[in-house]
């Protein structure tokens, strides 16, 4: 006599092993290297003016507004690299723990300030047109298109003075397949 | 082309490589001239490069067309997320790091400030809203925890 139960019992699914999955996930607990988190891509610029920072980072670099709290503070994303936009001389971009006025340094201590030579890099399949494009929209650059070894670059400014570098892989050119995970 | 690409510039490569690595957890992708290395953590690919004169093959790190050098330092950065904060900075500061500041507390995180030994600045943050965390800490983080049965 079969079970009258049967019926209800769900059927048995045959399950594929994944091991591509198994594979990455393997690698990424495998990262997982004591206290810091990875996976994490996170830069933080400071700017002079959060709405022109957000509408150049938009507009003409393809990034995406995730959050604006004005007038401090904007969450921008490109891919996997999150672009946090602090203003100068706001609440969120103080860097001591003991003054009192926001935004404003410690005695003897620098306050923030947009520029310097450090930057992130974005890729692209056509460099020239690229800065072509760039250069008839206004955007500034502070250098010609250069060729290093197995990448052509370019260095642009943001409206703060922030450096951006497009790079453009030639032949040669290694990164690790898939990203890093 | 999806990795999320930093440079940085630094004084030194092989020092810069030794804190990265050592103190950061970063791993080394390749280091094929003194002058230049490429370091991993996470998504995050961190190019180190020294500057070169304007001859030098590696393109990164040349002067700008009107002579200025290339030279670390400066307000951005790049952030790493850590799970305990005050634990890491105590770490850190026992290995003998340098921080521009104190722990901060934010809007969505605490924070501060280490420097590289060329004085280059690394955000470490722990996040105090879920929001800030960049890997939630659950799967099921979607809505709120929903009651057991009998609960």
């Amino acid at each position: 006599m079969p079970d009258p139960l049967h019926t209800l019992r769900l059927p048995v699914a045959p399950v594929e092993p994944r091991q591509e999955f198994a594979a990455a996930l393997r690698r990424r607990l495998g990262q997982r290297t004591g206290q810091f988190t990875p996976g994490a891509a996170t830069a933080r610029y400071f700017v002079t003016d959060l709405d022109a920072a957000v509408i150049f980072y938009t507009q003409q670099l393809g990034f995406a507004e995730e959050l604006r709290a004005a007038p401090a503070f904007a969450m921008l994303y490109r891919g996997e690299l999150r672009l946090l936009l602090s203003v100068l001389g706001q609440p969120s971009t103080r860097e001591s723990a003991d003054t009192g006025e926001p935004g404003q340094a410690a005695e003897g201590e620098e306050s923030p300030a947009a520029g310097g030579s450090n930057r992130i890099v974005l890729g692209v399949p056509d460099l020239a047109a690229a800065v072509a494009r760039l250069r008839a929209n206004g955007v500034r650059f502070r250098t010609g298109i250069t060729t290093g070894i197995t990448v052509r670059q370019a260095l642009l400014e943001d409206p703060s003075g922030n450096l951006v570098e497009l790079f453009e892989p030639l032949a040669g050119y290694h990164e690790r397949q898939g990203g890093t995970r | 082309m999806s990795t999320v690409s930093v440079r940085y510039v630094v004084d030194d490569v092989d020092t810069a490589i030794a804190f990265y690595v050592g103190h950061l957890g970063f791993a080394e992708l390749m280091h094929p001239d003194p002058a230049f290395a490429m370091l991993t953590l996470g998504d995050l690919r961190l190019v180190l490069v020294s500057p070169v004169p304007a001859d030098h093959p590696g393109g990164g790190s040349r002067p700008m067309p009107d002579g200025t050098r290339q030279q670390p330092g400066g307000w951005n950065r790049f952030m790493i997320e850590v799970a305990d904060l005050a634990r890491t900075v105590g770490t850190l500061r026992a290995a003998g790091a340098h921080f521009r500041n104190e722990i901060v507390t934010g809007i969505g995180t605490r924070q501060i400030l280490l420097e590289d030994p060329s004085g280059n600045v690394v955000e470490l943050f722990e996040p105090v809203r879920q929001e800030a965390r960049l890997t939630p800490s659950a799967p099921a983080a979607a809505g709120p925890p929903s009651p057991g049965p009998g609960a």
